[in-house]
């Protein structure tokens, strides 16, 4: 009787964890679990995002925001990783290191790497790339690529691309509402409205995505996340009202609408 | 099973207790990647020295909290802080020996040999801090441009154009400390407005106190103006008195002297010759 039991949940067991979506992070992210980088350097962030012509003041408002939203993202890409046990330089130390490179960024993307890992130690470069950068009255977007780059075998890690909307909640008019942890952030940073909406939403992007990536050899978590189920390597990300953020499939549709100024 | 729970939990607490993690100064380190001046190095450097005090403090260490310190000191010319500050990553984050040579190199090349690091649980020197001779924040704003960190390409021999000892970095306050600076400077200008006050109370107060000490002395002289005129006046009756008793006395005596002259008549003959 037992026996039978036993088989039949073993069974029953079987049947269920194949019919968990997604990806483990063990599979998904096999590569890293080969190589097991112990320390990343994070390249100068590759800003592609379009600027708008200067013809009135909003125009250049906007660009001056995303550069300094660019900025927070390439400063806010350290913490993630650090928290999962990898060294990390600092970004004045990575800026001293990138100032000595003459290569640009897409030679960097393409070319020989061993040399960061034979004269600086670093096991893995980041690159994070900004593609596109869209609002509407009550929503804030930005699309970003990451890549992690293996300095020993030059191979492509980690590949993921993002596309993550914000949205801020309403009135009963339709008006946005502003959040309190956007306000301080503006408050604390001494920036506008607009600035801090993109400051915190490539924080978030940065978080949710780098937090995803496996734990340094020397985590103690290394070895159990591996059954984790692992985000995917193309996907929308929806920042709620309540600023919980979730994760929607390729096939879900989003809402499109035409981006007005900020 | 309860016995395991309340421990597991005890142990959750206690750890949770000690643990307090300390990473960058982020504020700091966005406003100088947005405008790179040496007000905003100089408030990072003090904000980085914090941090790590902060950090030793708490026992958690941020990696490359020790080379970005490093960095900014040796920007702003302390290169023997900074070579320690190298070397304290170095000893830390043993993986990070590679970069650090080359960041000396880079930024303190006469100092590659030099691999001495302080032991962790010393505090960090802060950066010296002097009057810089300025209160505001906007007088901030006036300093000389620097080039962004990322893009230049020479960035690690920029050298100070004022001399590292003139200068300071405003303290990074906490919101209670803000409000009470406000609070003593609101007070400061009402102590000053009060002097001010005071001062033209004062000055006025004088004024009219020279007002009547010269009226009094007016009021003085022309009493003893008058006084004299008085006495002269008197004086002048006085003698105008005199003078005429005098005339008085003196015309009796004139007649009495004219009258014996017309008295003795002519006895003499009358005959003619």
């Amino acid at each position: 009787m037992r026996r039978r039991l036993n088989t039949i949940l073993l069974l029953a067991a079987t049947l269920l964890f194949p019919a968990c979506d997604g990806q483990k992070k063990m599979v998904h992210y096999s590569d890293i679990y080969q190589e097991q980088p112990l320390s990343i350097y994070i390249a100068p962030l590759n800003d592609m995002a379009m600027r708008r012509a200067v013809r009135e003041m909003d125009d250049s408002l906007y660009n001056a925001s995303i550069t300094v939203a660019a900025k927070q993202m390439y400063l806010s890409a350290a913490d993630p990783l650090v928290s999962h046990g990898y060294y990390v330089p600092g970004p004045l130390s990575s800026a001293q290191i990138a100032a000595t490179e003459s290569r640009s960024g897409k030679q960097l993307r393409n070319e020989n790497i061993n040399d960061y890992h034979d004269d600086l130690g670093f096991d893995a470069i980041l690159f994070i790339d900004i593609l596109e950068w869209r609002q509407t009255s009550c929503t804030w977007s930005v699309v970003a690529e990451y890549v992690l780059r293996s300095t020993k075998t030059n191979s492509e890690i980690m590949h993921v691309w993002v596309d993550a909307t914000k949205h801020l909640p309403t009135d009963y008019k339709g008006n946005p509402r502003a959040l309190k942890d956007d306000l301080d952030f503006a408050e604390k940073y001494g920036c506008d409205f607009a600035t801090a909406q993109r400051c915190r939403l490539v924080e978030m992007v940065n978080k949710f995505v780098l937090k995803d990536l496996p734990a340094g050899q020397r985590a103690r978590q290394q070895k159990s996340e591996r059954f984790l189920k692992s985000n995917p390597e193309y996907y929308y990300l929806r920042i709620e009202r309540d600023g919980s953020v979730v994760l929607l499939d390729n096939n879900e549709t989003i809402e499109t609408s035409e981006s007005t100024k900020s | 099973m309860k016995r395991i729970c309340c421990l597991l939990l005890l142990a959750m607490l206690a750890t949770g207790c000690s643990w307090r993690y300390v990473g960058q100064p982020k504020e700091e380190l966005l406003s100088f990647q947005t405008y790179p001046t040496y007000g905003k190095l100089y408030e990072l450097a003090y904000a980085y020295g914090e941090s790590l005090n902060a950090a030793i403090e708490a026992d958690t260490l941020h990696p490359g909290m020790y080379a970005d310190y490093g960095v900014v000191l040796a920007l702003m010319g302390h290169q023997g802080e900074a070579c320690r500050m190298l070397n304290a990553e170095a000893k830390a984050f043993p993986q990070s020996r590679k970069m650090v040579d080359r960041l000396k190199q880079r930024l303190m090349p006469e100092m590659l040999a030099d691999t001495f690091a302080p032991v962790h649980r010393d505090t960090v020197n802060m950066v010296q801090l002097q009057s810089w001779g300025y209160d505001s924040v906007t007088a901030m704003r006036t300093l000389p441009y620097m080039p962004p960190v990322i893009d230049s390409s020479d960035t690690a021999r920029i050298r100070m154009q004022t001399p590292v000892d003139s200068v300071v970095i405003p303290i990074r306050l906490t919101a209670n400390q803000k409000r009470e600076m406000l609070a003593q400077e609101q007070k400061k200008a009402e102590l000053e407005k009060q002097a001010v006050a005071d001062s033209i109370a004062l000055a006025k107060l004088e004024r009219d106190k020279a007002r009547k000490q010269a009226k009094m002395e007016r009021d003085k002289a022309k009493k003893e103006s008058m006084k004299a005129k008085k006495k002269a006046n008197k004086e002048k009756k006085k003698a105008a008195t005199k003078k005429s008793k005098q005339r008085k006395a003196k015309k009796p005596a004139q007649k009495q002297q004219a009258q014996p002259q017309a008295a003795p008549a002519d006895t003499t003959s009358t005959a003619k010759p």
